[in-house]
């Protein structure tokens, strides 16, 4: 019993890790891909085919590449990150692509007619978008951002190739030292402990939002 | 001798290589209920989404209220066009309510902003309003609650919240289920009654028949014919409103 204590505890500091990384990720990609969906949507064109880039690269080439990229190959033109920023880095850029294509669709899909109807009132651009547009948008990215973030908790577990001590990697240093199951068996339940957390609160906000639904 | 509220002269607007209006010149008096009639692409609504400028013209002159809003094609300032244009509201075929606002809230939102009325003043006139139109029980609901027909009237209400002068109505009951046209005409009509300045496009012969003070009917980027309701059904002179009218009655 002592044992699967010291385990659990052992498990939860690499869960500290795994938490740090998904909670810098999600509060830098989520702005940042707001910022890349308005830059695809720009009447900008370099900026718009800039972004257009961007994203490509992103999903279209592996998270795993993309941090081992950061990790091995910056370093290589002189750019030296710390661990946790290399992780960050790539992470932050990974999901802010595919932030930025969930935030574009939800702002296409808002009709034309609600920017017509604000503009026939009065309303000013800005205004409209703060009050009319970002609450309808919001309701409609919130089941894909939800499902983007339970992603990312699990991604989380790529850095261990980094060598970094993550719930994971911590799981299965124990197992190879221990030769018993158990740690990831904890580790799974921390997974779904986090994820159940998440689950709840995407439902309560869209449960917030949606409220106007007949 | 009654004022002009709006003056269209020499209206073009063209969507790319597509002549939609060609040449459109109107008067529209105080009190007067203009109802616009035309077979789908002869430029109606186009005509109606240009006087509030949702639509840039081309080429032409545009008087609200014996105010300039653009002449030989070129629009005033920004700031101006928005004052000229605060005379006019507009009714769409899609309601377009804001679904995330109740109804109360989609009547408050412009008052309260742009006029920057306070809430008390602004929930005044729009209970008001709601109560015009039918629907004082229903201002805490949420548009997707609402039929069709009662989404319209609160969009009118949302409209008069703004307290225009002229009203602009693109096809108010095209999207609405038969049964559910009749609620949106009487309120069109009250407010017709009440002489409020109105600008209809519209396919409801009856509405423009009973309750309009003057038809125009357009083909082809151009007002074909012009009349009173009564001459302009009984009695009309062209091939082409001929022609229209015998499909449509």
């Amino acid at each position: 019993m002592e044992k699967l204590f010291d385990m659990a505890l052992l498990i939860m500091q690499g869960a500290a890790v795994t938490l740090e990384i998904f909670v810098i990720t999600l509060a830098l990609s989520l702005p940042l891909g707001g910022l890349a969906a308005l830059g695809r949507l720009s009447s900008i064109r370099p900026l718009r085919y800039l972004m257009e880039f961007y994203v490509w690269i992103m999903r279209g080439t592996p998270l795993m590449l993309q941090l081992l990229f950061v990790y091995f190959a910056l370093p290589m033109v002189g750019l030296m990150l710390p661990d946790i920023a290399a992780a960050l880095l790539a992470f932050t850029l990974n999901y802010a692509a595919y932030f930025a294509e969930i935030f574009r669709a939800g702002i296409q899909a808002i009709p034309r007619g609600q920017f017509e109807a604000a503009r026939v009132l009065g309303l000013p651009h800005w205004h409209t978008i703060k009050r009319i547009v970002f609450p309808q948008v919001l309701r409609i990215v919130l089941p894909p951002i939800s499902n983007e973030t339970i992603n990312l908790v699990k991604d989380t577990s790529l850095i261990y190739i980094l060598a970094m001590n993550d719930l994971l990697r911590v799981a299965r240093t124990i197992v190879q030292r221990e030769f018993d199951m158990t740690p990831f068996i904890i580790a799974g339940a921390f997974y779904l402990a986090m994820t159940a957390v998440l689950t709840w609160g995407f439902k309560r906000l869209e449960a917030y939002y949606g409220k106007y639904d007949a | 001798m009654a004022s002009t509220m709006l003056e269209l002269t020499n209206i073009h607007k063209a969507f790319g290589d597509n002549q939609v209006l060609r040449g459109i010149d109107l008067v529209v008096d105080k009190g007067e209920v203009l109802a616009v009639l035309g077979p789908s692409g002869s430029g109606k609504s186009t005509m109606l989404r240009c006087i509030n400028h949702l639509e840039t013209i081309d080429k032409g002159t545009i008087d609200i209220k014996g105010r300039r809003l653009v002449e030989d094609g070129v629009y005033v300032d920004e700031k101006t066009q928005h004052e000229i244009l605060a005379a006019t509201g507009m009714v769409f075929q899609q309601f377009n309510l804001f679904p995330h606002m109740t109804v109360l809230e989609n009547l408050i939102e412009a008052p309260t902003y742009v006029k920057g009325l306070s809430r008390d003043e602004a929930v005044a006139i729009a209970v008001d309003l709601l109560k015009k139109v039918g629907l004082a029980d229903r201002q805490d609901s949420y548009p997707a609650r609402l039929s069709g027909g009662q989404q319209q009237r609160v969009a009118i209400a949302r409209a008069l919240a703004m307290q225009p002068d002229i009203m602009l109505f693109d096809e108010p009951t095209s999207a609405l289920d038969p049964e559910l046209t009749g609620e949106v005409l009487k309120t069109m009509r009250e407010l017709a009654e009440e002489h409020m300045t109105m600008v209809v496009v519209t396919h409801e012969m009856a509405f423009a028949r009973e309750a309009s003070s003057r038809v125009i009917f357009m083909a082809g980027g151009v007002i074909v014919e012009e009349n009173e309701p009564q001459e302009f059904f009984n009695n009309p002179k062209e091939e082409r409103t001929r022609a229209f009218l015998r499909n449509m009655l």
